[in-house]
C-alpha cells in the first residue's frame, strides 16, 4: 500500500524537484503547489457544476440531460463557461461598490483556502500546521462574510433577506459542526490533519480476515451523522437551502449578480460542497485511506460521494421553513452535538 | 322560516316559481320588480338596499354563496346582478338585479355582506364604470390605474390612445417612502418571480420574515376575453376561447362551461353518448390539471427543480396523449360543440380504449408514489399542516370553490350538486378534508385524481358497449343561433379550480349582449391575504401554490 502521508509536503517536494532551497524554494514551491491544488479543485467544480449536477438531477427525475456536446455531453462545460463569461455584467444602480465586488471573490477563495490543510493523499498536501482543523473551519467560515456582503451591498430586498438568512443559518449550524468535529479531536488529541488521518489507519477490529480501520465514522457513527447534517446546512443545500430559496426570495444574496460574478459565486458554492466533503473525509473517513486504489483517488471518491449526497438531498427533500430550520439548528443539532461531545469526553477519559 | 332548511316536503327545491314567490314574500318592499332568468328568479331592487337584501337572503333564506357579480350597461341603465346560490343546495338560485341610472351609476356595495364582492365590484367598476358606495377599496383591478374610461361601457372610445403622461400620474421611478415609518419592509413579489405561477404581483409588507399584509395585484394577463366573446357568434366562434382561460390543460372543463350555458340558453339537448364522451374528456382534463397543481405546489415547497415536478409532468403527459388522440390537440382542444362534441372517438376504438386502460392501470401506482414522495414526507407535513388556514366560514364568504373549498371541509361540488353531463349516473365521491390548510388542499387534489379515474373507467365501459348505430355525437343545432332578446342565464360547471360560471344575456342577435365569466381562480385568489397574514413568507408562497391559480383565468 502506498504511504498515505508522505513526510514531505507538496511545496517542499516541488522545491526539491526544481532544485531550489531556503526561502526562495518555500515561496516558489508554495505558489506552484497552491496553483496545482486550486486547479485540481477548479476542475472538480467545472465537472460538478455544469455537467454532473445536471446529470445527477436528471437521473433522479427520469430525464437524460446534456448529451449533445461532446462525449456524454461533457463539452457542455466549455460551452457553459463561454456562455456565462460572455454575458453582460449588470451592476444595478445604488449598489455598495467595494462590498458588492468583494463578496463574490470571498466565497470561492475562502473555500479554496480551507483546502490548504487538507491531506489529499499521495503527498498532495499543501501545509500541515498544528492547528490544521481549526484553520480549515475558520477559512470556510469566511464565506459567510462574503454572503453578508453580497446580500447587504446588492441594494435589493431579496438579497438582504437572503444575506440575513445565510448568516442565521451559518451561526446556527457552524457551532454544532465544530462541536462535533471537536469530539473527533478528543480522540486524536491533535488538531494536525496529518495526525488525525494517521490515527485512523489503526485497525479497529478484524472480521474474517478483513481489517476495519479505525475511521471515526465507525468509531462514532452518531457524530458522523451529526457532522454530515450540519455540513449540509453549512453548504446550504436542501433541506437547508433557505438562504437561496428560489421560490421564496428569488435567489437570495445572489439575485443581483450576473456573468463573471455569478460564476464566482457558483464556483464558490461547489468548492464549498467539496470542502465540506473533504472535512468529513478527513475527520471521519480516514482521509485518503482506502484499499487498492491510490490515496488521491480515494480522496476524490469520498468528496464526490458527499457531492452526490448533497444532490440527492436536493432532489428528494423539501425545504424547511426558516423558523423550523433555525429550531432544528439551535434546539436539536446544538443539544445533540454537545451531548455527543460530553459523552465522547467521558468515554475517552474513562478508557485513557 | 321554511326556506332556512330546505326540506323535500315544502317542495321549494324543485319548483322555482314557488320559491320565487316565497323569496318575494321574504324580501317584501325591497323588491321593485321581478325578472325571470333562465336559471333563477330575478328580483330588481333599489341601489341603496343591496346590503339589506343580500343579508336577508343570506341569513334567512340560506343563500350563502355569492357566486358572481355581473355588471353591464344597458340602453337606459347600468345593472349589477348578484348571482346568489347556496353551498348546501346549489340548485337553489336567485339573481338580485340592481339597476342604477345612467348619469349617476352609484350602487351600494355588497362587500360588508359577502367579502367576495370586493374584487367583483372592483372589476365592475373597472370595466363598466359602476361605482359602489361603502366599498372599502374601489380601485381598478384588471386595468392599470392610469387607464382612461371603462372599456365595456357603451360610450367607450376604443380609438382613444391610452397614453398618460407622467405629469398626470406618479413617476414609477420616484423614490419610495412607504417603509420609512415603522419596522416593516415592503417587497414586490412578482410580477416576475419564481413562485407566482405566471404574472401575478403580490404587494407584500414584511415584518422581519413574517407577512404583515399582502395585496394581490392582478390584471397583467387581461386579454379582454369577455369582450372577445361578445363579438363572436354563439354557434362556433366562441368555443375556442374557453381553452385559453385556464390554459393549464383544463380546456375541456372550460369549454363545458360555455357549452352548458349556451345550450341551456338555446334549449339544446345533448345526446347521451356525447355527454359520456364529454364527461370522460373533462375528467382527463381534471387529472392533468391536478397533476400540474400538485407538481407546482411541490415545487413551491421543495424549492429546487425536483423529482416530484417531473413525475407529475410525466403523468400529465400521458393524459395529454390520450386527449390528443381524442381531440387532436394537446392543450387548446376546441373539441366541444353546442349540442355535443365535434367528432367521435378515434378509430380503431379498441386501441384508444387500450391507451386509456393502460393509463388507468398505472395511475394507482403513480398516486401511491406521490403519497410516498409528498404527503408522506415529514418535512412537507410540517411545512403545510396548519399553514395557510382558511376556515370554512371565511371560505364561503369569499366564494371559494373547488378543491380550495373542499379542503376547508365545504361539501360542495357542482358535478353532484347541480348535475350535468353524465355525472349523476356514475359512481364516485366528492372528496372533502377538514384540515382547512395547505395540506388538506393538496390531499383533496390527489384524491380527486383517483375519483376522476373512477369516472373515466365507468365512461370507458359505457362507451365500449354503446351500440354502433346509436353513437350520436351531436344534436341537431341550427346553423345560426339567435336566442330571444333579454333572455339571461347564469350557468356554472365544476372546473378543475372550482365553480366556473358563465353569464350570458342574449340581445336577439347571434352574438351575446353580455358575456361574463365567473372565474374560480379569481375568487379563490381573494382568500390569499386571509390565509397568509401573520405567517412566514414560505407559507405565503405555499398558500399561493395550494390555491392553484392560473393567471389566464384570473385576469381573463
Amino acid at each position: 500500500m502506498l504511504p498515505l502521508q508522505s513526510e514531505v509536503l507538496l511545496p517542499e517536494r516541488i522545491a526539491g524537484i526544481l532544485g531550489l532551497s531556503g526561502t526562495v524554494g518555500q515561496i516558489v514551491g508554495g505558489l506552484i503547489g497552491a496553483f496545482l491544488i486550486a486547479n485540481i479543485l477548479l476542475i472538480q467544480t467545472a465537472v460538478a457544476g455544469p455537467w454532473a449536477k445536471r446529470k445527477i438531477t436528471a437521473a433522479f427525475t427520469d430525464r437524460i440531460a446534456v448529451n449533445r456536446v461532446g462525449p456524454f455531453g461533457l463539452l457542455v462545460i466549455v460551452a457553459d463557461a463561454v456562455r456565462l463569461l460572455s454575458k453582460e455584467l449588470v451592476i444595478p444602480e445604488g449598489v455598495d461598490r467595494p462590498a458588492y465586488d468583494l463578496g463574490p471573490l470571498l466565497v470561492p477563495f475562502s473555500a479554496l483556502l480551507g483546502f490548504a490543510v487538507i491531506p489529499m493523499g499521495n503527498g498532495i498536501h499543501l501545509a500541515d500546521p498544528e492547528t490544521g482543523a481549526v484553520f480549515a473551519f475558520a477559512a470556510s467560515s469566511i464565506a459567510s462574510l462574503g454572503l453578508v456582503m453580497m446580500g447587504y451591498a446588492s441594494n435589493n430586498k431579496y438579497s438582504l433577506l437572503g444575506g440575513l438568512r445565510a448568516i442565521a443559518s451559518n451561526i446556527a449550524y457552524e457551532i454544532p459542526l465544530i462541536v462535533t468535529a471537536v469530539s473527533v479531536i478528543i480522540f486524536t488529541g491533535s488538531l494536525q490533519m496529518s495526525e488525525i488521518v494517521a490515527q485512523q489507519t489503526d485497525p479497529l477490529l478484524s472480521v474474517a480476515g478483513v481489517t476495519i480501520p479505525q475511521w471515526f465514522a465507525f468509531v462514532n457513527p452518531f457524530a458522523f451523522v451529526l457532522f454530515v447534517i450540519a455540513n449540509l446546512a453549512e453548504v446550504g443545500r436542501n433541506p437547508f437551502d433557505v438562504p437561496e430559496a428560489p421560490t421564496e426570495i428569488v435567489a437570495g444574496y445572489q439575485t443581483e449578480y450576473s456573468s463573471v460574478y455569478f460564476v464566482l459565486i457558483y464556483l464558490g458554492e461547489f468548492i464549498h460542497i467539496f470542502l465540506g466533503g473533504a472535512l468529513a473525509a478527513t475527520l471521519f473517513l480516514g482521509g485518503p485511506a482506502g484499499p487498492v486504489l491510490p490515496g488521491f483517488v480515494w480522496f476524490l471518491i469520498k468528496i464526490w460521494g458527499f457531492y452526490l449526497f448533497t444532490q440527492w438531498a436536493r432532489s428528494a427533500i423539501p425545504r424547511l421553513r426558516i423558523d423550523q430550520f433555525l429550531d432544528i439548528g439551535w434546539k436539536g443539532m446544538l443539544v445533540l452535538s454537545f451531548a455527543n461531545l460530553v459523552l465522547t469526553a467521558v468515554i475517552v477519559g474513562v478508557i485513557a | 322560516m321554511s326556506l332556512e332548511e330546505p326540506t323535500p316536503e315544502d317542495g321549494a327545491v324543485e319548483v322555482l316559481p314557488t320559491e320565487g314567490d316565497e323569496i318575494a314574500e321574504l324580501l317584501g318592499d325591497l323588491v321593485v320588480d321581478r325578472e325571470e332568468h333562465v336559471n333563477a328568479p330575478g328580483f330588481v331592487i333599489r341601489p341603496d338596499s343591496v346590503q339589506e337584501t343580500l343579508r336577508r337572503l343570506r341569513d334567512e333564506a340560506g343563500f350563502d354563496h355569492l357566486s358572481c357579480v355581473t355588471a353591464e350597461e344597458r340602453e337606459d341603465r347600468y345593472e349589477s346582478i348578484y348571482h346568489l346560490t347556496s353551498f348546501d343546495d346549489r340548485q337553489r338560485e336567485v339573481s338580485v338585479v340592481v339597476p342604477t341610472t345612467k348619469d349617476d351609476p352609484v350602487s351600494e356595495s355588497a362587500e360588508p355582506v359577502f367579502r367576495t364582492a370586493d374584487w367583483h365590484e372592483r372589476e365592475a367598476y373597472d370595466l363598466i364604470g359602476i361605482e359602489y358606495d361603502d366599498h372599502p377599496d374601489l380601485r381598478r383591478i384588471l386595468l392599470p390605474d392610469t387607464w382612461q374610461g371603462h372599456p365595456l361601457s357603451q360610450n367607450y372610445d376604443q380609438d382613444r390612445p391610452q397614453i398618460v403622461t407622467l405629469k398626470e400620474w406618479e413617476n414609477p421611478l420616484a423614490d419610495d417612502h412607504r417603509e420609512d415609518a415603522g419596522d416593516t419592509m415592503y417587497v414586490n413579489i412578482g410580477p416576475h418571480h419564481p413562485a407566482t405561477h405566471g404574472v401575478l404581483h403580490v404587494k407584500t409588507v414584511l415584518d422581519g420574515e413574517q407577512v404583515a399584509d399582502v395585496d394581490p395585484d392582478i390584471g397583467y394577463l387581461h386579454r379582454c376575453e369577455e369582450q372577445m366573446c361578445q363579438t363572436k357568434t354563439y354557434r362556433h366562434q366562441i368555443m375556442p376561447y374557453p381553452d385559453r382561460w385556464d390554459y393549464a390543460s383544463s380546456g375541456l372543463l372550460n369549454e363545458w362551461a360555455y357549452a352548458r350555458a349556451a345550450e341551456d340558453l338555446n334549449d339544446i339537448e345533448v345526446p347521451e353518448y356525447a355527454q359520456i364522451i364529454r364527461t370522460m374528456g373533462a375528467e382527463f382534463c381534471r387529472i392533468a390539471s391536478h397533476m400540474l397543481a400538485v407538481g407546482t405546489f411541490a415545487l413551491d415547497v421543495y424549492g429546487d427543480f425536483t423529482a416530484i415536478f417531473m413525475y407529475a409532468m410525466r403523468d400529465r403527459e400521458k393524459v395529454q396523449n390520450v386527449l390528443e388522440e381524442l381531440t387532436g390537440q394537446r392543450m387548446m382542444f376546441n373539441y366541444f360543440r353546442l349540442g355535443g362534441v365535434v367528432w367521435d372517438l378515434p378509430e380503431p376504438r379498441e386501441e384508444f380504449f387500450e391507451l386509456i386502460r393502460d393509463f388507468l392501470e398505472d395511475l394507482p401506482e403513480a398516486v401511491e408514489e406521490y403519497h410516498d414522495l409528498i404527503t408522506g414526507n415529514e418535512i412537507l407535513q410540517s411545512r403545510t399542516i396548519d399553514t395557510g388556514v382558511l376556515p370554512p366560514e371565511v371560505a364561503k364568504s369569499y366564494g371559494a370553490t373547488g378543491p380550495v373549498a373542499r379542503g376547508s371541509g365545504i361539501d360542495y361540488d357542482l358535478r353532484r350538486d347541480d348535475p350535468y353531463g353524465y355525472y349523476d349516473e356514475l359512481e364516485w365521491d366528492v372528496i372533502t378534508e377538514d384540515g382547512c390548510d395547505n395540506f388538506s388542499r393538496l390531499l383533496v387534489r390527489l384524491k380527486e385524481v383517483e375519483e376522476s379515474a373512477k369516472i373515466i373507467e365507468q365512461c370507458v365501459e359505457l362507451l365500449e358497449d354503446w351500440p354502433e348505430d346509436e353513437r350520436n355525437i351531436q344534436a341537431n343545432v341550427p346553423r345560426t343561433l339567435r336566442p330571444e332578446d333579454d333572455k339571461e342565464i347564469y350557468r356554472a360547471v365544476e372546473a378543475a379550480k372550482g365553480e366556473l360560471g358563465i353569464y350570458i344575456r342574449a340581445d336577439g342577435t347571434e352574438k351575446p349582449g353580455r358575456f361574463k365569466i365567473r372565474s374560480p381562480c379569481f375568487s379563490n385568489l381573494q382568500t390569499l391575504p386571509e390565509m397568509s397574514a401573520g405567517e412566514y413568507i414560505p407559507d405565503m408562497v405555499a398558500s399561493l401554490g395550494s390555491l392553484d391559480i392560473v393567471l389566464g383565468e384570473v385576469d381573463r
